[in-house]
């Protein structure tokens, strides 16, 4: 059976550009900024996310079956990158939507 | 004691770490509560979604002794508000990367220019 958190982080990143590019259109990946700010942001997940993660005193402990096994770097299941990219992106997006519906109402 | 506040200060670090954003670099984030709770209430919303089904389904759990006690329809108090924090760290840093003085365009401009590049 395939592992479930795996699929997740796989089909939000998915979802969450096909809302952009079919629903909301807010132009977001056409701007260098919000390349910078997801690298920014993924870079400051890593300590953040490896800190949780710490084998020796894990705050957060993932099931073997729901994930792919892969974890990198150090002990951060590389399935949390999918999540994060997909937090980020769907924020920015609904912010910048919503200052085009404020801009509009002006 | 300290053990239990572990998962707290790690969000207290990243509010902290990015706060200056909002004041040195001018982000604005802060300052534009409405805009703010618009946006981070629905994404808060769809990813404790994806959280409670996932611990509901041993996706992932949490150690009792690193987190303050405090749950909300079973989650820690914690991952509640790692779903603001993490929206709010990113807000300011793309808002603060618009803000930039270094920035090549200057933002009236620049806004103007995406207005009419956005396709319908």
């Amino acid at each position: 059976m395939a592992a479930e958190y795996t699929i997740a982080a796989i089909a939000a990143p998915v979802a969450v550009v096909a809302l952009e590019l079919a629903v909301l259109r807010t132009g977001l990946f056409r701007l260098g900024r919000y390349w910078a700010a997801v690298a920014i942001v993924l870079a400051f997940q890593i300590p953040v996310d490896g800190w949780l993660t710490r084998p020796e005193a894990p705050i957060v402990s993932y099931s073997a079956r729901a994930t792919s096994g892969v974890r990198a770097p150090w002990n951060i299941p590389v399935e949390d990158f999918g999540f994060g990219f997909a937090l980020v992106t769907l924020t920015l997006l609904l912010w910048r939507w919503h200052q085009r519906e404020q801009r509009q109402d002006a | 004691m300290m053990n239990s506040l572990r998962y707290l200060l790690i969000l207290v670090a990243c509010v902290g770490a990015t706060l200056p954003l909002e004041f040195a670099l001018r982000a604005r984030v802060y300052r534009r509560p409405r805009l703010l709770l618009a946006t981070v209430l629905p994404v808060a919303a769809v990813f404790a979604t994806w959280d409670l089904v996932a611990t509901a389904r041993g996706h992932w759990w949490f150690a009792e002794h690193y987190v303050i006690g405090v749950r909300l329809l079973g989650l820690p108090v914690e991952e509640w508000l790692f779903f603001v924090v993490v929206p709010l760290c990113a807000l300011l840093t793309f808002e603060a990367l618009g803000r930039y003085p270094g920035s090549a365009v200057p933002r009236h401009t620049r806004r103007a220019a995406e207005g009419a590049g956005r396709g319908r």
